[in-house]
C-alpha cells in the first residue's frame, strides 16, 4: 500500500542517508567544501563535534593536504568492506588489539617523522596534489580558525584512519598484493600507532585503539575475494613464525585417538618436565576435523621422536614425522566451518546392517571420530526370549531367523521387551537395552559411522516422516539443498525482506537487492549500516510482519495469496485472500505480492467453483483446489477431496430451473435468500442448479471460500413475489422480476424481456423442459441480433429458446434465439394491454424515461422498447400486489425529497450505474408513468441510482399502483407532485388523491398510514409538532409521545363538522377556521368570519385546543 | 484519513447528450462515476466538492462518444497502516470479526484480537468476550481499531486490523 507512507518512510531515510553521503562527500572533497564552507560545515558537524576529542586535533595542517582523491576512494572502498568484515572478525579483534600492544610499547618514533613520510608517498601518488594542497591552506587562511578548526578536526581524524589504509594501498594495486606481501611501510605503520602510547591520555589511546582496528579490518578487505589468506598474513605478519620459530611436525595417529593422544602427551610431558631429560617440545595440538594427525611443535625431529616414543597411539608415525612448511603452518589452525553438509536433523539412510535402507535423522554428528548419531526407529525381535527366558533352543531358532527376516521398525516398547525376558534399564530420560540407549518416545539413538549412512539425496517418504512424527513441511527446512545440484536452492528474490540467522550480525534485518546464485546482497536496516552486505543464502531468513500481503511459493497452498494475520517463530498464519481461510505456512515459503493474485483457480479443465459429477447421482462444486486435488462441496453438504481424475465437469446449462419456496423460478446468478434450512438467514447468488439443490455463494459464509448448499425449497428468490404458491398471479408475476428482466443478464432475462411472448415461458421454465410455444407461432416478428439482425418474418414454430422464423425476404426459415426477436406490427394478443400502452400519458412520459435512464444500448432496447412488453404490466398485475408489499418498498420512503438538486448519489450504492435520473422531471417521470410498476424495476436492475434507491430487491414494491386498494398513486405522489407536470389522477385514483406533497404543516391531526413500517403505531392519529424536510414530527397523544415519521406515512384527518380546520392545499393554504357543514366532497366553511366553500380534501383537522 | 484533494476523470459521453444541457450532464456522471470508488491510491472518493474544469472534449471517431477530461476536487477518505479508527462490528465468528467504517469494510483476525478476548459460539449472537465479561465484542458493538494492513480488491479496500 500507501505509496504515500512508504514515500514518508524512505523520506526520513533518506534524508538521514543523504545527510550522511553529503557529510562524507563534503569530508572527502576539499574542492566543494572551500566552495562553501558555510554548508558544509554544519553538515559536518555533527560528526566534527563527536571527534574533537580525537588527539589529533593539533596536529599537522599538512596532513590536510593528502590527496582528496585518494582518500575518497579508500574511504569508500573501506565502507563497504567493514560491513561484511565485521561480521567475521568481531570475535578476532580483541586479540588481535592486545597482541597489537606488545610492539607498540617497544617502539618508539617520532610522530612527526612518519607523517611526514606518509605525505610525501601521496603526494608522489597523485601529480596534482601540491596544488591542490595549496589551495586549501589558503582557504583555511581565509575562513578563520573557528569553521576550520571544526572541520579540521573532523579531517585530522579521517586521515589518521585513512592513512593506515593508504598506507597498505599505495602503489599497491590489488593483483600486485600477492606479491608483496607486508611492506616496510605497513610495518612502520603499525608502529606509528603505537607512539601515542605514553604521549596521549588513555582514553584518547583507547578510542585510537579502537578506531584503527575497526577500520584496520575493514582495509584487510582491500584485497577482494582471494584475499583472505592474504589479509590474514597482513594482519598477523609479525605473529607469524619465522625460521627462529619452532616447527610443527605432523605425526600420524590412530584415527579417533588424537584427542586423547594429546591429552596423554600432556601427561607425559609434565611427568618428564623435572626428569634429565624433559620433552623439548613445545605444544601439541590436534585440530578438529583432522583425522589420523596431530601436530607437535618443536624445534628439532628428534625432540619430537623423543616425545612420541612408547606411544602407542603413534605407533604408525613414529618413523616418519612431516614437517609443516612455514608458510602453511598457519593453516593448520585455521578454524575451517563444517564441511560435511551434516547437520542436526538431516535425514540420512543407513547404507548397511540390520538397518539397511531405514530412514534415520542425525541428532549430532561427530566429525572427529568420523561418527554420527542417529535417530531411528530401532528394529527389535520381539519374539527372541532374552534372559531369564532364554533358552539353548531359542538361541538355535536365532540363526535361521537372521536369515529369514528382520525384524520389523517400530518404536521401542519396554513392555514387550520384559515380556519376553529382557531388562530394561533407565538413564536419564533414555531406556537402555542391550546397550542400545532408547528415547522414551521409542526411537533408537545409536553411533554410526559416517561410512554406513547415505548423506547425499536423502529425502524421506510421507510415511517414514509420518513415524518420524512430523509435519512433514517443517521437514523441508532442515533438509539440505541437494549437493549435486549446484544451481540455486533458495527461494530468495529480490526485495525480500531478510533476517540474518547465522553469523555475527543475527538478527539483522534487511531487504534484498541482489542475487547471485546463493550469494545475496542485502541493505541493511540499520542506522549504522548504510551499505550494502553480501551473505550467503543460508545466512539469511525470510521474515514478515503482520499485515503483508504475500504469496505463497511451495507447498500446499502454493500460488495462494494472503494477509499475514500472525507471525510466530518459523510459522506465518495466513488469511488467504480467496478463501478467507487461515494457513500456515513457513516463511522460506512466502513471497511478498503486491498484486492480488487469485490464488489457486483453476488446475487442468477445472476451475474454482465448477460444478462436477463426483458420481452418476452426486454432484458438487469445487470449493478448494490445491495442487493435486480438489475440495468439492457436493450436494449434501460434505466437503470431500477428491483427484481430478474422478471428476466430470458437468456442463452449464443456462436454462437450469427451479423454483424456490414461493414457486419463483430460479435461475442461475439469481440473488436469493436462505428462508429456512441449516443455512437459514444467508443471502447469497446462486452458482449452480442441480435438482432441488442450489449451491449458492455468499460473501458472508465463511468456510468453502462462500459457497453453500440449500436446497431450493429454503431458498426464496430476492425481489420475488411473497405470495403464497397458488396465488394466481403468481404465474403473471415471475415474468416480471426484475432479476430476469435485467438486461445484465441475459441468459435469464432476455426471455423475459420480450415480454408478451414469455406468458407460457415461466411455467415451462420452472419444469426445465423445452416445450413448444404456440403462443408466437405465427407473429411477425424482427430479428434485433446475430446476422440477420434487421429481418422481419413469421413465426413458424417455437421454443422457449429459440424460434423458427420464415423470412419475408428471402423464402427461408432459420433458427433465431428468442432473445433475438422482437415482435413488429401486429397487436398484442393482450389487448388491454397495448392499449393501455398508447395512452397519451405513456408516449409523453416515455420520451424522458428513455433517454434519461439511458436505455438505449441495444440491448435493452430490443426487449424494453416493445409496446408489448408495456403490455404485459397491465396495472392488473399491479393491483394484484398486496398493498404492504407496495408500501414497504415504496419508492417514496427512499425518496422523499423534493429538491430538485437532491442527488441521491451516496457512496457504495451507486457506484456501477452510469445514469442517474437526478433531475426532478426525470425523477417525477419515472415514478409517475403508469409504467412505473416496470420502469423503476428497470432502472433499478440496471443498478442505476433510481428513485428506488438502488434496492434491486425493492423493484417490485415501487408499483405505486401496489395499493390497488384504493389510492393508487398517492403514495408516492406525496413527495413529488411539487415537481409535476402531470397530475397523476388517472380516472379510478379518485378522491382520495392528494395532488400536493406538501400538505404538511404544524398543529394538524394526521393518521398513520398502513405503509408506515411500525405495524403499531399504523392508523394511529396525532399532531404534526413540526416539519424538517420530509420527516414530520408527530405527537401520538394515544401513546403520549412524540415520533418521527417520514410525511408520505401521513394523512390528513378530514375534519367534522364543526371542527376546527386547517387548510392544507390551495390558495387560503395555512388559514384556519371552523367547518360549518359538509356537503358531498365540499364542506362549508368559516375562515375569519368569512364563509365560503372549500374542497373537502384541502382541508385537515386541527389539534384540539386544550 | 480524510483528505481534499485534486483528482482527474475522464467522461465518456453519448452522443444523445449533445445539447444544452452537456455540461450539466457530464456533471451529473462526474458524480455519479465518481464517488463512491474506491481506489487503492486515494481511497474511497466520499464525496465531490467542486469541479474545477472540463476540459475540451474529444469525439471518438468511430463512436460518437465524446471523452471529457475533468479535473475535480473531492473529499476522499484514505486509511493507512498504523492509523487508529473506530469501526462498527457487522459480523463475529471463530475466524475473527467484520467490521466496518464507513464503506470500508474490515476483518480482524481472531490472532490480532488481545489473547484474552476469548470467542463465545454459543452465546446467541456470538461474540468475543473477556473471562469477566468486561468487555464484550459482538454485531453492532462499537470497536477501535488499527489497520495493519490493507488490500484493494475489486469492491473495495479490505482492511486487516488489530485492537
Amino acid at each position: 500500500m500507501s505509496d504515500s507512507e512508504a514515500s514518508n518512510y524512505s523520506d526520513n531515510e533518506n534524508a538521514s542517508e543523504a545527510g550522511s553521503v553529503r557529510s562524507r562527500s563534503s569530508r572527502g572533497s576539499v574542492r566543494s567544501r572551500s566552495r562553501s564552507p558555510s554548508r558544509s560545515r554544519s553538515r559536518s558537524r555533527s560528526l566534527a563535534k563527536s571527534r574533537s576529542r580525537s588527539p589529533r586535533g593539533s596536529r599537522s595542517p599538512s596532513r590536510g593536504s593528502r590527496s582528496p582523491r585518494s582518500r575518497s576512494r579508500s574511504r569508500s572502498r573501506s565502507k563497504s568492506r567493514s560491513r561484511s568484515r565485521s561480521r567475521s572478525r568481531s570475535g578476532s579483534e580483541a586479540r588481535e588489539a592486545s597482541g597489537n600492544e606488545e610492539p607498540a610499547a617497544e617502539e618508539e618514533e617520532p610522530e612527526g617523522d612518519s607523517l611526514g613520510s606518509e605525505e610525501y608517498d601521496s603526494e608522489e601518488d597523485d601529480s596534482d596534489e601540491g596544488s591542490r594542497a595549496k589551495k586549501r591552506k589558503k582557504n583555511k587562511g581565509r575562513y578563520g580558525g573557528f569553521i576550520i578548526d571544526e572541520a579540521e578536526v573532523d579531517d585530522e581524524v579521517e586521515d589518521e584512519d585513512e592513512w593506515e589504509e593508504g598506507a597498505q594501498e599505495i602503489g599497491i594495486v590489488p593483483n600486485e598484493v600477492d606479491e608483496f606481501g607486508p611492506t616496510a611501510r605497513e610495518i612502520d605503520g603499525r608502529r606509528r600507532g603505537t607512539n601515542l602510547w605514553d604521549s596521549q591520555k588513555e582514553h584518547d589511546f583507547e578510542e585510537y585503539l579502537r578506531k584503527k582496528y575497526s577500520e584496520d579490518t575493514a582495509a584487510i578487505k582491500h584485497f577482494g575475494d582471494g584475499g583472505e589468506e592474504m589479509s590474514d598474513e597482513i594482519t598477523q605478519q609479525t605473529l607469524l613464525p619465522g625460521v627462529k620459530d619452532p616447527n610443527l611436525w605432523m605425526v600420524k595417529c590412530r584415527i579417533g585417538e588424537e584427542k586423547s593422544t594429546c591429552l596423554l602427551l600432556m601427561r607425559k610431558f609434565l611427568a618428564y618436565q623435572n626428569t634429565n631429560e624433559p620433552l623439548q617440545i613445545k605444544s601439541v595440538v590436534a585440530p578438529e576435523g583432522v583425522k589420523g594427525y596431530i601436530y607437535i611443535e618443536a624445534y628439532k625431529q628428534p625432540h619430537v621422536k623423543s616425545t612420541i616414543e612408547n606411544v602407542g597411539n603413534l605407533r604408525m608415525g613414529i618413523w616418519k614425522q612431516q614437517m609443516v612448511p612455514i608458510k602453511e603452518m598457519t593453516d593448520v589452525l585455521r578454524v575451517v566451518k563444517e564441511q560435511t553438509g551434516l547437520k542436526s536433523k538431516q535425514w540420512v539412510r543407513l547404507k548397511r546392517g540390520l538397518y539397511r535402507d531405514d530412514i534415520a535423522q542425525v541428532d549430532y554428528f561427530d566429525m572427529a571420530q568420523n561418527q554420527v548419531h542417529l535417530k531411528l526407529l530401532p528394529r527389535i525381535d520381539y519374539t527372541r526370549l532374552r534372559g531369564a527366558l532364554r533358552t539353548t533352543q531359542s538361541d538355535a531358532d536365532l540363526d535361521k531367523r537372521k536369515k529369514k527376516r528382520r525384524p520389523p521398525s517400530k518404536p521401542f516398547d519396554p513392555e514387550a521387551i520384559r515380556a519376553i525376558g529382557g531388562e530394561v534399564t533407565s538413564d536419564g530420560d533414555f531406556l537402555i537395552f542391550e546397550g542400545n540407549r532408547y528415547s522414551r518416545k521409542g526411537f533408537l539413538y545409536k553411533n554410526f559411522t559416517l561410512s554406513a549412512v547415505i548423506i547425499d539425496g536423502v529425502k524421506p517418504t510421507l510415511a517414514e516422516l509420518e513415524r518420524f512424527e512430523e509435519q512433514p513441511e517443517g521437514i523441508d527446512l532442515e533438509l539440505p539443498p541437494d549437493k549435486d545440484d549446484k544451481s540455486v536452492t533458495h527461494s530468495f528474490s529480490a526485495g525480500d525482506n531478510v533476517e540474518v540467522c547465522e553469523g555475527e550480525l543475527i538478527n539483522l534485518q534487511g531487504k534484498i537487492l541482489t542475487i547471485d546464485g546463493n550469494s545475496i546482497t542485502v541493505m541493511p536496516k540499520h542506522e549504522d549500516l548504510t551499505e550494502p552486505i553480501v551473505f550467503q543464502f543460508h545466512e539469511l531468513k525470510k521474515y514478515f510482519k503482520m499485515g503483508d500481503h504475500v504469496k505463497v511459493l511451495a507447498g500446499r497452498y502454493e500460488g495462494d495469496t494472503g494477509l499475514v494475520v500472525r507471525v510466530e517463530n518459523n510459522r506465518v498464519v495466513l488469511i488467504s485472500d480467496l478463501t478467507m481461510h487461515e494457513m500456515e505456512i513457513l516463511p522460506k515459503d512466502l513471497q511478498l505480492c503486491t498484486d492480488m493474485a487469485s490464488g489457486v483457480d483453476s488446475l487442468g479443465k477445472f476451475e474454482w467453483g465448477d460444478l462436477v459429477n463426483l458420481d452418476a447421482e452426486t454432484v458438487g462444486v469445487i470449493v478448494r483446489l490445491e495442487r493435486e486435488n480438489f475440495h468439492v462441496l457436493n450436494m449434501h453438504g460434505k466437503v470431500v477431496e477428491c483427484r481430478p481424475g474422478s471428476l466430470q465437469k458437468r456442463s452449464i446449462s443456462k436454462y437450469t430451473a427451479a423454483m424456490d419456496s414461493y414457486r419463483n423460478s430460479l435461475h442461475r446468478r439469481d440473488m436469493v435468500k436462505v428462508i429456512d434450512g441449516p443455512h437459514n438467514g444467508f443471502s447469497g447468488e446462486i452458482k449452480h442448479l442441480y435438482r432441488n439443490f442450489a449451491f449458492l455463494y455468499s460473501v458472508e459464509f465463511l468456510q468453502n471460500g462462500g459457497i453453500f448448499v440449500c436446497k431450493t425449497k429454503h431458498l426464496q428468490l430476492a425481489g420475488g413475489n411473497k405470495s403464497l404458491p397458488n396465488s394466481d398471479i403468481t404465474l403473471g408475476m415471475e415474468y416480471m422480476s426484475p432479476r430476469r428482466a435485467s438486461p445484465l443478464h441475459p441468459s435469464s432475462g432476455g426471455g423475459g424481456v420480450v415480454g408478451g411472448f414469455a406468458s407460457p415461458r415461466g411455467g415451462g421454465g420452472g419444469r426445465g423442459r423445452v416445450a413448444r410455444d404456440r403462443d408466437i407461432i405465427g407473429t411477425t416478428i424482427k430479428i434485433t441480433r446475430g446476422p440477420y439482425k434487421g429481418n422481419i418474418g413469421i413465426v413458424k414454430d417455437a421454443t422457449q429458446s429459440t424460434a423458427r422464423i420464415e423470412l419475408h425476404t428471402s423464402c427461408q426459415t432459420i433458427s433465431v434465439d428468442r432473445n433475438n426477436i422482437t415482435d413488429v406490427g401486429t397487436p398484442a394478443k393482450d389487448g388491454s394491454a397495448s392499449s393501455y400502452g398508447r395512452t397519451p400519458a405513456y408516449t409523453g412520459n416515455q420520451t424522458p424515461l428513455y433517454r434519461d435512464a439511458g436505455n438505449k444500448t441495444p440491448m435493452c432496447d430490443s426487449g424494453s422498447r416493445t409496446p408489448l412488453h408495456y403490455g404485459s404490466m397491465t396495472p392488473i398485475h399491479d393491483g394484484s400486489r398486496t398493498p404492504n408489499a407496495s408500501s414497504e418498498w415504496d419508492p417514496a420512503i427512499s425518496n422523499t425529497y423534493p429538491s430538485p438538486g437532491y442527488n441521491p448519489s451516496t457512496p457504495g450504492y451507486q457506484m456501477s450505474g452510469p445514469y442517474t435520473p437526478q433531475t426532478p422531471g426525470t425523477m417525477y417521470d419515472a415514478t409517475y408513468s403508469p409504467y412505473q410498476a416496470s420502469s423503476p424495476g428497470y432502472q433499478s436492475v440496471a443498478s442505476t441510482p433510481s428513485p428506488a434507491a438502488g434496492s434491486g430487491t425493492g423493484s417490485y414494491g415501487q408499483s405505486p399502483a401496489g395499493s390497488g386498494s384504493g389510492n393508487p398513486y398517492s403514495t408516492p405522489s406525496s413527495s413529488y407532485s411539487p415537481n409535476m407536470p402531470y397530475n397523476p389522477q388517472t380516472p379510478g385514483a379518485g378522491l382520495d388523491v392528494l395532488p400536493m406533497t406538501d400538505w404538511h404543516t404544524v398543529d394538524i391531526e394526521v393518521r398513520i398510514r398502513d405503509s408506515h413500517d411500525d405495524a403499531g403505531l399504523v392508523g394511529q392519529t396525532g399532531v404534526i409538532r413540526s416539519i424538517s424536510g420530509a420527516m414530520c414530527t408527530v405527537f401520538l397523544p394515544a401513546e403520549d409521545r412524540v415520533v418521527n415519521i417520514m410525511s408520505d406515512h401521513l394523512d390528513p384527518v378530514r375534519p367534522q363538522r364543526g371542527d376546527q380546520f386547517k387548510v392544507i392545499i390551495g390558495e387560503e393554504r395555512e388559514q384556519t377556521g371552523e367547518l360549518l357543514s359538509i356537503d358531498l366532497h365540499e364542506g362549508v366553511v368559516k375562515i375569519k368570519d368569512d364563509i365560503t366553500m372549500l374542497p373537502l380534501q384541502n382541508l385537515c383537522k386541527m389539534r384540539k385546543r386544550d | 484519513m480524510f483528505y481534499h484533494i485534486s483528482l482527474e476523470h475522464e467522461i465518456l459521453l453519448h452522443p444523445q447528450y449533445f445539447g444544452p444541457q452537456l455540461l450539466e450532464k457530464v456533471k451529473t456522471k462526474l458524480y455519479t462515476e465518481v464517488e463512491g470508488t474506491c481506489t487503492g491510491k486515494y481511497g474511497f472518493v466520499i464525496a465531490v466538492t467542486t469541479i474545477d474544469s472540463i476540459g475540451a472534449g474529444l469525439i471518438l471517431p468511430g463512436q460518437g462518444f465524446v471523452v471529457y477530461p475533468v479535473k475535480y476536487k473531492a473529499i476522499v477518505f484514505r486509511p493507512f497502516k498504523g492509523e487508529v479508527l473506530d469501526a462498527v462490528v457487522r459480523q463475529v465468528n471463530k475466524v475473527g470479526m467484520f467490521a466496518e467504517i464507513g464503506p470500508l469494510s474490515c476483518f480482524i483476525s481472531h490472532h490480532s484480537i488481545p489473547a484474552e478476548m476469548e470467542f463465545c459460539p454459543n452465546v446467541n449472537p456470538q461474540c468475543y468476550k473477556t473471562k469477566d465479561e468486561d468487555v464484550v465484542i459482538r454485531a453492532e458493538g462499537e470497536i477501535r481499531l488499527k489497520i495493519v494492513g490493507t488490500r484493494v480488491d475489486a469492491t473495495g479496500i479490505l482492511f486487516l486490523f488489530l485492537f
